[in-house]
């Protein structure tokens, strides 16, 4: 009995932990992108769901625009198995978050909150969220090019060994380094 | 509808790794093109590792079915993934 209750608190206070292991938590995610094919017989996303809501809004507000072949068969509008999924993953990383007594919900200084970005581009706010924003676009439009992002390609794909995912990995890191080397520069 | 909550529970358990493991910050992302902190590489590995084992395992007992793949196409794949890069740098998404 002695053991099992130790256990038990060994397992709480790793889940209380701020980060985990990138091992553990990397099987934690494996182990939901097979429950994913096998459950559902779906794939991990999260950049498709954001074009089915845009779709959804897009066609209420300006349905000619948005009556084209993409948004009618490639990203159909609509409350879709990705759509759910996003609302999940929002409330799943604020479980992570509050576990660990680092959710910054509502909190001072919640919306410019990392240090390592608060040295290198300063501590305003609207530079964050404009950063954030534009850089937003250019990731979404992205993955709407190469058909899926970190989660619906690299991850969803790679582990069904496709070679969109591998190719697409290729070029995100090419850009993704260049980009750190010219935002950092000397200090890279 | 089922499928529609079989999703949204994957989902609180993805989100929920994608916390523990640190990538909802934007440094954790930012030093892998630093290489000066591979975490975040480190769990996507662990999870694709695991993630084909399981799903091949599973496919080879007959248990499922795997979904369509990704399509490939190569240019758009690669300049999505050059795109890609720019913003994942910029925003630490």
């Amino acid at each position: 009995m002695r053991s099992v209750k130790n256990n038990m608190k060994t397992i709480l206070d790793y889940i209380h932990r701020e980060t985990w292991s990138p091992y553990v938590a990397g099987i934690l995610l494996g182990v939901v992108a097979i429950a994913a094919v096998w459950l559902s017989n779906n794939l991990l996303g999260a950049s498709g769901a954001f074009e089915n809501l845009a779709g959804m809004i897009g066609k209420t507000i300006a349905p000619k625009a948005f009556d084209n072949l993409y948004f009618n068969f490639i990203m159909p509008p609509g409350i879709t198995y990705g759509v759910m999924m996003l609302v999940g993953i929002f409330f799943g990383g604020m479980i992570g978050a509050a576990t660990s007594g680092t959710l910054m919900w509502g909190k001072k200084g919640a919306t410019n909150s990392d240090a390592q970005w608060k040295r290198i581009f300063g501590p305003q706010v609207w530079k964050r969220w404009l950063l954030a924003f534009l850089g937003a676009i250019i990731l979404e439009y992205a993955a709407g090019i190469a058909g899926g992002c970190t989660s619906g390609l690299v991850i969803s794909g790679g582990m069904l060994i496709a070679p969109a995912a591998f190719i697409f990995m290729g070029g995100m890191f090419a850009s993704g380094i260049i980009t750190a080397w010219v935002i950092y520069r000397r200090r890279y | 509808m089922s499928t529609l909550i079989i999703a949204l529970v994957l989902g609180v358990f993805f989100g929920f790794s994608l916390n523990k493991a640190g990538l909802t910050r934007y440094h954790k992302i930012v030093n892998i093109f630093r290489f000066t902190d591979m975490a975040v590489l480190q769990f996507i590995m662990t999870a694709l590792t695991v993630a084909m084992i399981g799903l091949f395992s599973l496919r080879a007992l007959g248990l499922l079915t795997f979904p369509n793949i990704p399509a490939t196409y190569v240019v758009g794949n690669l300049v999505g993934g050059l795109l890609f890069g720019v913003g994942m740098a910029l925003t630490g998404y």
